[in-house]
């Protein structure tokens, strides 16, 4: 699911970037925060960061004592991705393995439906592995599937998130 | 991932957009209680999304690819100045998106909110784009617990109402 978040940030700019005055200034202020922005990839919260879309509020600045580093709180608005426990979205297959299949979801990569949660469906190796049930219905690699995620969980060092997946239930399983 | 250099245009745009004061709430740090386990079926989402605005693929798709136009218009290598998320994401709600008309997309969110649903069961009804009832329930559970139940007739009228929309795209 996409989220609109309002976030409130400290941008640090460094004493050199300090000389700019008024519009140059603002404009350190936010090339900074759409770097810290992109850096920080994503967090356990709030899922990942795709977007800045608004700046709402630059605050007043403090000098930090040792650095002579300016800290300006920025308020902006943003647009994260979090994929939640119960939810059911859309997700194209780009792995094919004996167990299991591997899904991208939004920015999400490592999403993962076992064949254990695809209880009508076959592992058919080959050149182009795929699964397969007994209506034909194909599950490999490219296939728009719609899963439930059954559980997530958030990998600090690698800022990223793992998320199981099942297709038992209504209306679930690869769509055209 | 080579690090972003921000074009003057996407400074420029965030720039306008710098209004003073917006009054709404800073999301703070998450914290579910012990007992309430995560569940999006049951809208057990923890309070603070269950207040925070949701988007629909198709909203962000509108964003995202603005963004990236304007990016377009000051660089011969847009992409290598947006991070991989917002790649990717872009990418992502670009082929799952069921309305691509801005119109289209604001009639989406106007017929949905007609309707007594939570802004995350709206966003994946939109998404989803059930086109039965026993689907509908079926993406969105919660839609039939929480004590303010949308029966059928009412969840039948507003598939009805969305499939106009997509006949007239």
């Amino acid at each position: 699911m996409f989220l609109k978040v309002q976030l409130s940030w400290n941008v640090i700019i460094s004493a050199e970037d300090l000389d700019a005055k008024g519009l140059m200034l603002q404009r350190s202020i936010i090339t900074r925060l759409l770097d810290d922005f992109a850096c920080k990839k994503a967090t356990k919260d709030l899922g990942y960061f795709s977007a800045v879309t608004t700046l709402d509020s630059i605050g007043e600045g403090k000098v930090r004592q040792h650095s002579g580093d300016v800290l300006f709180p920025v308020v902006f608005s943003g647009i994260t991705f979090k994929l939640f426990q119960g939810e059911i979205l859309d997700g194209v297959v780009y792995n094919v393995l004996k167990h299991g299949v591997f899904l991208r979801c939004g920015p999400a990569e490592k999403v993962y439906l076992s064949n254990q949660m695809m209880v009508d469906y076959k592992y058919v190796p080959g050149e182009n592995p795929i699964f397969l049930n007994n209506k034909l219905s194909k599950i490999g690699k490219d296939v728009t599937v719609r899963f439930m995620v059954i559980g997530t969980k958030w990998l600090e060092e690698e800022r990223e998130f793992q998320a199981l997946v099942s297709l038992e239930g209504d209306s679930l399983g690869p769509i055209s | 991932m080579v690090h972003p250099v921000q074009s003057a245009l996407q400074i420029s745009s965030l720039l306008l957009s710098f209004s003073l004061g917006n009054c709404l709430c800073l999301p703070r740090v998450l914290s579910m209680s012990g007992e309430e386990e995560e569940n999006a079926a049951e809208l057990k989402i923890g309070d603070e999304f269950l207040k925070a605005k949701c988007l629909m693929n198709c909203e962000v798709s509108l964003i995202l690819e603005h963004k990236y136009e304007q990016l377009q218009q000051m660089s011969d290598d847009p992409l290598n100045q947006v991070s991989q998320v917002f790649e990717k994401s872009l990418q992502y709600v670009k082929r799952f998106s069921r309305y691509k008309n801005p119109d289209a997309v604001r009639q989406v969110r106007e017929i949905l909110s007609r309707y007594q649903l939570a802004e995350f069961e709206l966003c994946v009804l939109g998404n989803l784009c059930p086109e039965t009832v026993e689907e509908a329930i079926a993406m969105v559970p919660s839609i039939k617990k929480r004590g303010r139940a949308l029966d059928d007739e009412a969840i039948e009228k507003m598939l009805n109402d969305l499939s106009l929309i997509k006949r007239f795209e």
